[in-house]
């Protein structure tokens, strides 16, 4: 018998697992998703969050770029509050990006893009900082900006609210069979190391780029090539609209405007897995020297930190490599293919597109178990009800904002100063047995993601530990110093100019006023797991210290 | 502009350097390139924590462990300065703290074991006298006290570490919270504005009042954030105190340190008040040499290049948070004389793959003579009147053994002595 029992088990949590997990309770199907790390940890969370228009894959790759214009469309609509509408201009820089620019406008016509090109004076009367170097602009309306974060979470929440359940830092390890036929799941706590099984009649595999280690545990072949990408964080927006290179999609050709950053993007190298993504010093300064060609004050702005992310590119046998690749995505019915009945893979694609992979393969699974209810997702709003974490962009009105003639400023206190996250942002989550790291709260409430990388708000966090959750001081101030360290590994890439300032600053403080180094070096701290190999700070325990 | 001395820098370094300056008679200006580290990371003068960056061990006596480090590591900025200077500068500060109105103690010959706002008990030499209290050594039980919406210092993440670490947990640390008067929690409200309500008797008497009531061991002495005063902060402790009933002790919180602010704001003060000339917010660069000798630095004031003409000059840039040097992506150099100070393959080179471990960028800096005359790479003076003192040396990095107010004091006394002579 196994220790609970469900229709589907959905294995991932990024993108398209949340995808997936919101279809099959909308169409009322029994489902549970377990993730082997956090949500939105692996490649969604890691992505440069560009909401493509599908301007970028209009030339070479046309239907991955009308189902971008599509799913473009519904995200508005569903996902109103996780995009932010920024536009985009696709810009020439050289002789070469204006010989594509017959091809790119003939890709957005076919595509059905909206595509106007502007002249270089009103293109930069909009866009002050667009390079000299400019030669010719297009104004493509429907790129964005998407928080991954915010997108994955919004999923999660409305399936939960449908009665779903969600497994963070739950392996799976094995499965059971019946015959022919998949019966079930066992999984493994990352913390406790405890394990579990999970009856289902099917099994939906949204791993990406880790999915050929799930179909390996059936024997069966996945062959998705893990592609990684590098991105750089500046300190500044620098431009209020996406800008991408007219040319050939390359490396080094996004620069994404995220709420008040920029975001460098990015590189292309095959990598043996998809968990060693080492960031180089090459593809760092290649980021910064062709953001620079498109954009003034790249060069000048701070870099605060430098990170890598994981495409989960599907092979289709093809001699194509790496950006050669589709960005199109594949069902794979492993019971047609493999003979392993009750299990389905759903590989390739890119966060734009989650939501139509989700479609795809919970169509097939849920005609094999024979429900005929249709998939509602790209018309049911994902905050079907008055939610806090709708309210995002609407942040800065909340907090309140300093009257020139009032007698106080009505500011509301800040747990974060840098990203404007409230105590009362964070306060659900402290409860939420789910988070189990500081790198949790922060991709649930941007905590830490400001310029100065989580020095302040990681003690104040440490302290919420404390009082809201209960753990120890020792666990609080491990997770603490964890938290720093994963922020640092990203600060050490961008170490130039000003970031030296900030470093010594945290390091001051972290070290000097707080001693924090001598209190790791206590015998009995104990060492929390990596963020992504699960771990962390115990679920909620009855507080202590309180008066 | 033309003067004796010019003293460049916002740090400690920086205003010992000018006191000894002032003290002997010159007549040194002090030149102020902006925030430093006092605002943030300064509360006590530490000279020796650690005997090196991954002991464990405090260090119990300072002086005798700076006497060993010299004596083992020659090249170090303590061993460049000597121990005289250290000895010298110190007693010159405290007595400099005295006659400024500040209540400062500690010896070289002994360290102080004080709990951080994370329960960690850390090592220091000299401290203000509100800190006192919390020594380790000492065995009255401990209560820290917070307030409701404060999130700077969280007395039940200090009392739960400390409690682990504190002589195996045999003493009796405890955690209360109260409200503050007139303060609503749902407002904005930082250490500064904190500081600042505590210099009103009325609330001050108030919070002494909810915090009687709250502590329920009367033999405990209570440690609370360093938010007692700004600038009348010796009455605000002295008063609070007897209105508690209970010894009383600060603790340094995240930035703004209003410890390192009183302390600054002290000091420059003072020195200003006895005739000092300071030029604020002004980044210097640029130096003109002519026979072995600086001729002239360049300030960079409002919108304007000024040049400025000393006999000799001290460079006390304490560190990277004043802005001592350029970092490009693979070189680093100095502003003054344009020298390559380190060159790295990749910018990560310069870091350690820990925050806590030691960094290797921290110890980027002039090589300097004997005399803390900074030196090009055959061992030359770049300049005979100029003179290094805090973060500008080389192999600086007080940060792991925990002497960063110590190794300010002693570069910046012996740079000021060497710029007499000069």
């Amino acid at each position: 018998m196994p220790d609970t029992s469900t229709g589907v088990v959905v294995i991932g949590g990024g993108s398209t697992g949340s995808g997936v997990l919101r279809d099959l309770t909308l169409r009322g199907i029994d489902a549970i998703l377990v993730e082997k790390g956090d949500l939105a940890s692996g490649t969604t969370g890691r992505s440069h969050g560009l909401l493509h228009s599908g301007g970028r894959y209009c030339v070479n790759d046309l239907a991955a770029a009308i189902e971008c214009v599509q799913e473009g469309r519904i995200l508005r609509r569903i996902a109103r509050t996780t995009v932010e509408d920024t536009g985009g201009y696709f810009v020439s820089v050289s002789q070469e990006d204006e010989a594509w620019e017959p091809r790119f406008v003939e890709g957005c016509q076919k595509a059905g893009i909206t595509c106007e090109r502007l002249s270089v004076e009103e293109a930069r009367r909009r866009e002050p900082a667009l390079s000299t170097n400019v030669r010719t602009v297009f104004w493509i309306p429907e790129d964005g900006h998407l928080d991954p974060f915010y997108l994955v979470v919004g999923n999660v929440e409305s399936a939960r609210r449908r009665g779903a359940q969600v497994r963070t830092y739950t392996e799976v390890v094995g499965f059971t069979r019946t015959g022919n036929r998949i019966s079930g799941v066992l999984t493994r706590d990352a913390v406790t190391g405890e394990e579990t099984s999970i009856g289902c009649q099917a099994v939906i595999n949204a791993t990406g780029a880790w999915s050929g280690f799930v179909a390996r545990l059936l024997d069966v072949e996945v062959k998705v090539v893990p592609v990684k990408g590098v991105m750089v964080v500046l300190s500044r927006r620098l431009a209020h609209a996406a800008i991408n290179r007219c040319h050939k999609p390359g490396d080094g050709d996004i620069v994404v405007p995220g709420l008040s950053v920029a975001i460098l993007g990015t590189t292309a190298v095959k990598v043996p897995h998809p968990e060693v993504l080492p960031i180089e010093w090459n593809e760092v300064q290649l980021l910064i020297d062709e953001g620079a060609k498109m954009l003034d004050g790249v060069t000048t702005s701070r870099a605060m930190r430098a990170y890598a992310g994981v495409r989960p590119l599907y092979d289709l046998g093809a001699e194509a490599e790496g950006r050669e690749m589709s960005r199109n995505f594949a069902v794979i019915d492993h019971e047609e293919r493999d003979g392993v009945a009750g299990f389905t893979s759903i590989v390739g694609g890119k966060v734009t597109t989650y939501r139509l992979m989700a479609e795809r393969v919970t169509d097939l699974v849920a005609r094999r178990l024979g429900v005929t209810t249709p998939c509602t997702t790209a018309e049911v709003p994902l905050n079907d009800r008055e939610d806090e974490m709708d309210q995002l962009r609407h942040r800065p009105a909340q907090l309140g904002v300093p009257k020139p003639h009032g007698e106080e400023l009505a500011l509301q206190p800040l747990l974060c100063e840098c990203e404007l996250v409230r105590p009362q942002d964070v306060e659900p989550w402290m409860h939420d047995p789910a988070v189990r790291t500081l790198e949790d709260v922060r991709r649930r409430t941007r905590s830490g993601m400001g310029p100065c990388q989580a020095a302040i708000c990681s003690y104040r966090l440490a302290g919420r530990l404390v009082t809201d959750r209960g753990v120890d001081g020792r666990t609080a101030t491990r997770a603490m110093a964890d938290f720093l360290e994963t922020r640092w590994r990203g600060v050490r890439h961008v170490f130039w100019g000003s970031q030296l300032r900030q470093a010594q600053v945290t390091a001051g403080v972290h070290l000097e006023l707080f001693n924090v180094d001598r209190q790791l070096m206590e015998p009995q701290s104990p060492k929390l797991a990596e963020e992504g190999r699960g771990g962390g700070i115990p679920a909620e325990v009855e507080a202590v210290g309180q008066p | 502009m033309k003067c004796d001395v010019a003293v460049v820098g916002s740090g400690l370094a920086a205003l010992v350097a000018t006191r000894t300056l002032q003290r002997a008679g010159r007549d040194p200006v002090l030149i102020w390139p902006g925030l430093s580290s006092l605002y943030f990371l300064y509360a006590t003068v530490d000279v020796l924590g650690y005997a090196n960056a991954s002991s464990a061990q405090p260090v119990e006596e300072p002086a005798a462990g700076v006497r060993q480090l010299i004596a083992q590591n020659p090249d170090h900025p303590y061993a460049r300065a000597g121990l005289a200077a250290l000895e010298d500068g110190s007693s010159l500060l405290l007595e400099w703290l005295r006659e400024a109105g500040f209540n400062w103690q500690g010896t070289l010959n002994r360290n102080l074991l004080l709990p951080t706002a994370l329960g960690t008990p850390k090592p220091s030499c000299l401290v203000p006298t509100s800190m006192v209290a919390g020594d380790l050594q000492r065995d009255e039980p401990i209560a820290f006290c917070g307030f409701d919406g404060y999130q700077d210092f969280v007395p039940e993440l200090a009392a739960s570490n400390l409690s682990g670490a504190w002589n195996g947990g045999g003493r009796t640390v405890t955690a209360v919270r109260v409200s503050l008067p007139g303060i609503k929690p749902d407002r904005l409200f930082t250490s500064i504005d904190l500081a600042r309500n505590f210099e009103d008797a009325t609330f001050r008497r108030e919070v002494a009042g909810r915090l009687r009531l709250a502590v329920k061991d009367s033999g405990a002495r209570l440690g609370m954030p360093a938010v007692l005063g700004l600038t009348h902060d010796t009455d605000v402790h002295a008063e609070f105190e007897k209105e508690c009933g209970h010894p009383v002790f600060e603790i340094p919180t995240l930035p703004p340190s209003v410890l390192g602010l009183r302390l600054f704001d002290r000091l420059r003060r003072h020195v200003q008040e006895t005739g000092v000339e300071m030029i604020w917010a002004a980044p210097a660069h640029d130096a003109e040499v002519a026979n072995g000798r600086c001729l002239r630095i360049h300030l960079k004031s409002a919108g304007r290049e000024q040049p400025l003409e000393a006999r000799a000059y001290v460079l006390a840039l304490e560190d990277a948070v004043d802005g001592a040097w350029r970092a490009g992506a693979h070189t680093v150099r100095d502003p003054f004389f344009h020298q390559v100070l380190a060159q790295h393959a990749t910018p990560a080179e310069r870091t350690d793959e820990s925050l806590f471990a030691p960094q290797p960028f921290a110890t980027v800096g002039y090589p300097v003579s004997d005399r803390l005359q900074p030196v090009d790479k055959d061992g030359h003076p770049l300049a005979s009147n100029v003179f290094v003192a805090g973060g500008g040396m080389a192999g600086y990095d007080p940060t792991g053994i925990k002497a960063r107010g110590g190794m300010a004091i002693a570069t910046g006394y012996r740079a000021a002595q060497e710029a007499m002579a000069a």
